[in-house]
Formats: structure tokens, C-alpha cells, sequence
């Protein structure tokens, strides 16, 4: 055990919403904030005053202040500006993605510019605020959950994002093994288990196989734009429409008007899942042309509901469909179906998911909460010197280096028990050669175009010699975090070479350091209770 | 932690370039999979990094973590039937010291080894491995097609010959049973 009273929080840092739990008295709780919300809107909002609005609070000012309101960082960190999830981010996004050094990608807001893992230190700052406030001391550590298909880039800015934000990240844990964890698998018997996760903006399925202690992800999927989100969009389309149909307005065209609509379609996809009705009733929602003040009523069954989002969950099959067939499995080998994410919570959905599996399906810890649990549980066993439960996880994705000609090779398969390292040597080839490039890539295919590139990698300081001659050795060593390190030595005087990261999207020593001043300068404002 | 374990694992630390796959696991070289398994877990359940967590730093720390990286290597090494049967036949031969880790040129040559069987050519090893499909389905006289199509891509390849004989036979007899 460490210090008394040391303790390290488990966070779920979600594409929309964020939640936080820690080990208490023996049982895991999730922290609520001052005002009884258990989990939080990954948004941050800078206010004209400096300070710095991140939760529930913050949702609002998407619409209401939206250069300065920045939300589904997630779908950008770790990224290079180049990459597609970038361009469609900015297709969608109101606020300003700009190209910074490198490559990389910046947010700007007004005259400031961000990283992402600023951003997302802000959103781990109100969580280790949130902590902070309930335990009424300081904490410094966490463990902090990331999609099993996160690659190393988007790894390393995660853990970033957590040093900036002034926390030890001990780990950076896997949403799927976390939720496994929450539901206190890897005891005893070796099972396979499903880990069905539609979150706020993503859908995400998991394959994992779990014997004692042991948690590995044999395959996973997903859809990046699927998700809760777009429930309430068709919600709020069918409001909307029907206003416009009996009015003549149409209440998307103005941002207070659609804010409203927004929030009243979130709401009315909760209520119609829980009471299986839902009244919608906004007092006030605009004005007619003659200035007349005008409310939106409506009811919405289950039925007509159930109709509209169909589609949406026949989509998460399909993905569903494609994870079970690169685990090599069918839906009936699976032992158990777990649940993650708040819209599971929708009877459409538990039904559907039963059905496709044809089996129950496991929901008895809040699906908003189970992940964050997991991480706290995976925390605190970590601060444990005591404890005999460890976690044998794998690297989701196959590590390669670029050859000739556009292609790659395999060093490091996907699904190898972490940490590992493996080696591979080069020798120059042409005469008085000073330096080695190496590319290195995560994906799935031989190909680099398909892959992600993770950096170029620029070796120097070995032996001058003829071509041929000088033998240098790569080692790439994958860490329990999947965060990759590469190093590299002349195989023949054993000298480590010094190594130059040419093309990374990710933050230097000093950035980091600038960083985290920055971000203990920062005022988080404190809004008002959202809902 | 107890001393006598620290003691241990500094002086595997120690020899630990000079081990093969089996003495890390602490196995017999004919180890059943399951025994591998075993072994894996109780080897993870000792030297597992998670472990030792709350250590700051320092030599026993990364002496664990080397010696933690050298049992999932030889876990993933071993865990393939493939793989370990090429690694014992390098480790029982004469250049044991060099192969004592299964490495790039292992690898290299296990694919070489690969490709000789199913041939070196990619047009080649399709024919010759859609012949194979036809010789389990018992489609005789389509598999020695393809043998002979996988023959001009590698006029030279024994095993392509061989087969294509072997299916040149089971057409004559499956006539004369007719």
C-alpha cells in the first residue's frame, strides 16, 4: 500500500459523456458532483471570463456558444490532421480545428490555440475536481479507460491529457476489459463474453475471452457515428417536422429554438424508454411572426418511437456480425452479453440484443457507470502491493513498419499478450549512410495506406561505414498501457543510437510541462445544476 | 515483497539471455498445451508488472519488466504449434546460443519453409493449394488440372509434381472402380 489515504480514481472518458468512482470502504462508488450528477458531458466551454465550463452545464453551450464550446474531443485526439476522422470532424463540428506542428491538430478558440490532450485535461480536471471536492483532499493518480480499438497515438495523448491534468496516470485500461472487470469476471472459469457498447456519439462491440485474472480481446468493432445522438436527432426531426407541418415554423432554423428541441428530444427518448410515453411539453419555444408566444406539445409512444430508430439498432448487428466473425465465433458461443452505455438502457434496444444473441443479457450495473467502476477497480488493485489479481491484456492491433514500394511489415501481431518487445535489424545501403528512417504503422493490412500511421522515427549516431556493413537493431517494445516505445542500437559496438520522431501528433516534454501550468491556472466555472 | 523473491528474480534477470522458451516457463521441452498455459499464468502471477506497481523505479523494476516481456515472448512463441516446433528443432541444434530467442531470422525462415511447401509463387501456390481443395472434395480430375496449372508457374517444385502424380493415380483408379 502506499502513502495512507493514497488512493487512485478510475475515469471513463467517454466521446460524450465522462464519469469517475472510486474504491470505498471496500465497495466501488461512482462520485457524484455537487449537484447529484453521477456522470458528465465530455464538453468544455470556454467563457468570455477566462474560466472554463466542462459537464452537463457546458451541454447547453454547444448551441448557444458554439465557437467557443468544444465537444466530442475524443473523435480527434491522438489524430494527425490529415486523417479522414479529422476531415469529418470538421464537417460537422462548429468550432475551429485548425493544422498545428507537425501535423497535428489544434483547436482555436478566440486567440488561443489548443491540443486535444488540453482539451481532455480540462474534462480529467473536473472529474479530478469532482473527487477532490467529496474526499476534501488532493489525489494524484488514475487510471483512465480507452476504446480497445485506440491505437498508440490516441493512447499516448490520453495518458497526456491525464499528466496535463496533473494526474499519475497508472494505466490506461480497455472500456471492454473495465466493464468486465465491474461485473467481476476473471475469478474463476474461462468464458467468452460480449461487450455491447452504444455510447452517446459511438457504437463499440467487443469479443473477449476471460479466464482467471485473465482478460483478452479476441476482436472489436465499431461505428464511430452511431450512437444515442442520433436517436434523438430523428426524435427531434419528427418534432420539428410536425411543428412545422401545424405552424408553419420551423424551429431549427433559430439556435435557442433548436437548443430547446435538442434538450426536449434527449428527454423525450429517456422517458419513452423508461414509462414507454413520452409527453413533450416546451413552454415558450419561439415566437410567431406576430410575436405571439407559441409551446411545443407533443406524445411520442413506444411504438411509433421503436419505428423511427429501427434502422439505427439494425446497424449495431451488422457490426455485430462482422466482430463475431473475425473472433471466429458465432453468438453461440458466447457465455455472457454485457451491456455499456445509456441508451442501452432503451427497451428497443435490450430486446433487440437479446434477441440477436439469443440470450439474457447482463445490465444490472448502470450502463453509464459499469466502465468507470471497472477503472477504479483496476485502480485500486494497483496501489495494492498486496493483490494477486493482475490483468493479461493484448495490443488490439498489429504493429508494422513501412517497406519499399508502399507497403508494410508485420513486427508485433495483434492480440499478443502486453508488454512485449521484438526486434528487427537493418543494415544501410548505400555507402557512408548517416541516418535510418523507419515508418511505423498500426492496422491490419500489408498495406500503408490502409494503416495508421503512428510516426516516423529518424535513427542517427551509429557507425559511418560501407553499405551493407552497418547492422543496426530496432527494438519496438509494446508497453501494458499498448503504448509503443522504439529504440535502436548498433548491433556490432552495442551504442543505443539517438532516435528523432519526424511526423508524430503528439506533444513534446516541454508542451506537456506548458501545458500543465496552464491547466492549474485554469478556473473550472462552476454552472448550475443542468436538468 | 519478500527477499527471497527479489533475490530470484535478480538472478534470473542475471541468466536470462542464456534460457530458452521452456527453462523460462519453466517447462519440459514436450510440454502439452494446457501445461503451457499453466505455466503461463503461474509465471504472470509471479513476475506480472501490475505487481509491483507501487515500486518507484530502479533495477528490480526493470529487471522484472524484462524478464516479464521475455515470458509473453516465449508464451507467444510457444502457444504456436507451427512456431514451436521450428524453435525446438532450433534449440536442440547446433546454433542453440544464437536461437535462443525466436527471432526475425526464425521467422524468416519458418516463412520460407512455408512458402517451399506451398509453393513460391503467388499464382502458383493459388493452384496448387485450390488442387489440395479438389484432392479433399475427391474431384481428381480438377485437382490434377490444377496441379498442372500450379507446374507452369513452377515447372521445378517436387511437391507440386508429386501431387500432380498422386492425383493422375486416383483418376485411374477411380475409372477401373468404375
Amino acid at each position: 500500500m502506499g502513502e495512507p489515504g493514497d488512493i487512485a480514481i478510475g475515469i471513463d472518458l467517454g466521446t460524450s459523456y465522462s464519469c469517475v468512482s472510486i474504491i470505498e470502504n471496500g465497495q466501488t462508488a461512482v462520485i457524484p458532483n455537487e449537484w447529484g450528477e453521477r456522470t458528465h458531458a465530455s464538453v468544455v466551454s470556454f467563457l468570455e471570463d477566462g474560466t472554463v465550463l466542462v459537464g452537463n452545464s457546458a451541454k447547453r453551450n454547444i448551441i448557444t456558444n458554439a465557437d467557443n464550446t468544444v465537444y466530442s474531443a475524443k473523435r480527434l485526439i491522438g489524430r494527425f490532421y490529415f486523417s479522414d476522422e479529422v476531415k469529418k470532424a470538421q464537417a460537422v463540428m462548429p468550432y475551429k480545428i485548425i493544422e498545428g506542428e507537425n501535423n497535428s491538430v489544434r483547436i482555436q478558440i478566440r486567440e488561443n490555440v489548443y491540443s486535444l490532450p488540453e482539451i481532455s485535461a480540462l474534462v480529467l480536471k473536473e472529474m479530478k475536481s469532482i473527487v477532490e471536492n467529496y474526499l476534501g483532499h488532493e489525489v494524484k493518480k488514475a487510471v483512465v479507460t480507452v476504446p480497445a480499438y485506440f491505437n498508440d497515438n490516441q493512447r499516448q495523448a490520453t495518458k497526456d491529457a491525464g499528466r496535463i491534468a496533473g494526474l499519475e496516470v497508472l494505466r490506461i485500461l480497455n472500456e471492454p476489459t473495465a466493464a468486465a472487470l465491474a461485473y467481476g469476471f476473471g475469478k474463476d472459469i474461462t468464458q467468452k463474453i460480449a461487450v455491447y457498447d452504444l455510447g452517446g456519439g459511438t457504437f463499440d462491440i467487443s469479443i473477449l475471452e476471460i479466464g482467471k485474472d485473465v482478460f483478452e480481446v479476441l476482436s472489436t468493432a465499431g461505428d464511430t457515428y452511431l450512437g444515442g445522438d442520433d436517436f434523438d436527432d430523428r426524435i427531434m426531426t419528427w418534432l420539428a417536422e410536425g411543428f412545422l407541418k401545424q405552424h408553419g415554423i420551423d424551429l431549427r432554423l433559430n439556435k435557442y429554438c433548436l437548443q430547446m428541441l435538442k434538450e426536449a428530444s434527449e428527454r423525450a427518448k429517456i422517458d419513452v424508454g423508461r414509462d414507454g410515453v413520452a409527453k413533450i411539453n416546451v413552454e415558450g419555444i419561439c415566437q410567431d411572426p406576430t410575436g405571439k408566444v407559441m409551446d411545443l406539445s407533443a406524445s411520442l409512444s413506444e411504438a411509433e418511437f421503436n419505428k423511427m430508430v429501427m434502422d439505427l439498432v439494425q446497424r449495431t448487428f451488422k457490426v455485430c456480425d462482422e466482430a463475431l466473425q473475425s473472433a471466429k465465433m458465432t453468438a453461440q458461443d458466447l457465455d455472457a452479453v454485457i451491456l455499456v452505455g445509456g441508451p442501452t438502457r432503451l427497451p428497443i434496444i435490450r430486446t433487440s440484443v437479446k434477441h440477436y444473441f439469443g440470450r439474457d443479457v447482463m445490465a444490472g450495473i448502470d450502463p453509464d457507470e459499469v466502465v468507470a467502476m471497472g477503472a477504479a477497480i483496476q485502480a485500486h488493485s494497483l496501489l495494492d502491493a498486496k493483490s494477486e489479481h493482475y490483468l493479461l491484456d493484448v495490443t488490439p492491433l498489429t504493429l508494422r513498419v513501412g517497406t519499399v514500394g508502399g507497403y508494410t511489415d508485420k513486427i508485433i501481431d495483434k492480440n499478443t499478450p502486453i508488454p512485449i518487445e521484438r526486434s528487427k535489424s537493418y543494415t544501410t545501403n548505400r555507402d557512408g549512410q548517416e541516418k535510418v528512417k523507419i515508418r511505423v504503422y498500426q492496422g491490419e493490412s500489408n498495406k500503408a495506406s490502409e494503416c495508421e500511421l503512428l510516426g516516423e522515427f529518424e535513427f542517427s549516431g551509429f557507425r559511418i561505414g560501407y553499405r551493407g556493413e552497418v547492422r543496426i537493431e530496432v527494438t519496438f517494445e509494446i508497453d501494458t498501457n499498448g503504448i509503443v516505445n522504439v529504440t535502436a542500437a548498433d548491433v556490432e559496438t552495442g551504442q543505443k543510437t539517438s532516435c528523432t520522431i519526424r511526423l508524430s501528433s503528439g506533444l513534446t516534454e516541454d508542451m506537456i510541462k506548458a501545458a500543465q501550468e496552464k491547466n492549474a491556472r485554469t478556473l473550472l466555472a462552476r454552472g448550475e445544476a443542468a436538468a | 515483497m519478500d527477499e527471497a523473491f527479489e533475490i530470484e528474480a535478480q538472478a534470473l534477470a542475471q541468466i536470462l539471455d542464456e534460457l530458452d522458451y521452456f527453462q523460462i516457463l519453466k517447462i519440459g521441452q514436450n510440454a502439452a498445451p494446457l501445461e503451457i498455459k499453466a505455466a503461463y499464468y503461474r509465471e504472470s502471477r509471479a513476475y506480472h508488472p501490475d505487481r509491483f506497481s507501487t515500486l518507484s523505479g530502479g533495477e528490480l523494476k526493470d529487471n522484472i519488466g524484462r524478464i516479464y516481456k521475455r515470458i509473453n515472448e516465449a508464451y507467444v512463441c510457444l502457444r504456436d504449434d507451427v512456431k514451436r516446433s521450428k524453435y525446438l528443432a532450433d534449440v536442440l541444434g547446433p546454433e542453440r546460443q544464437k536461437k535462443l530467442r525466436f527471432i526475425e531470422a526464425s521467422e524468416q525462415e519458418l516463412k520460407k519453409e512455408k512458402e517451399a511447401e506451398a509453393g513460391a509463387t503467388p499464382q502458383g501456390r493459388k493452384f496448387y493449394m485450390a488442387g489440395l481443395a479438389d484432392m479433399a472434395a475427391q474431384r481428381f480430375e480438377s485437382a490434377e488440372r490444377n496441379f498442372k496449372m500450379a507446374l507452369t508457374y513452377e515447372p521445378n517444385n517436387p511437391r507440386f509434381k508429386a501431387k500432380r502424380d498422386e492425383a493422375g493415380k486416383l483418376i485411374k483408379n477411380d475409372m477401373s472402380i468404375r
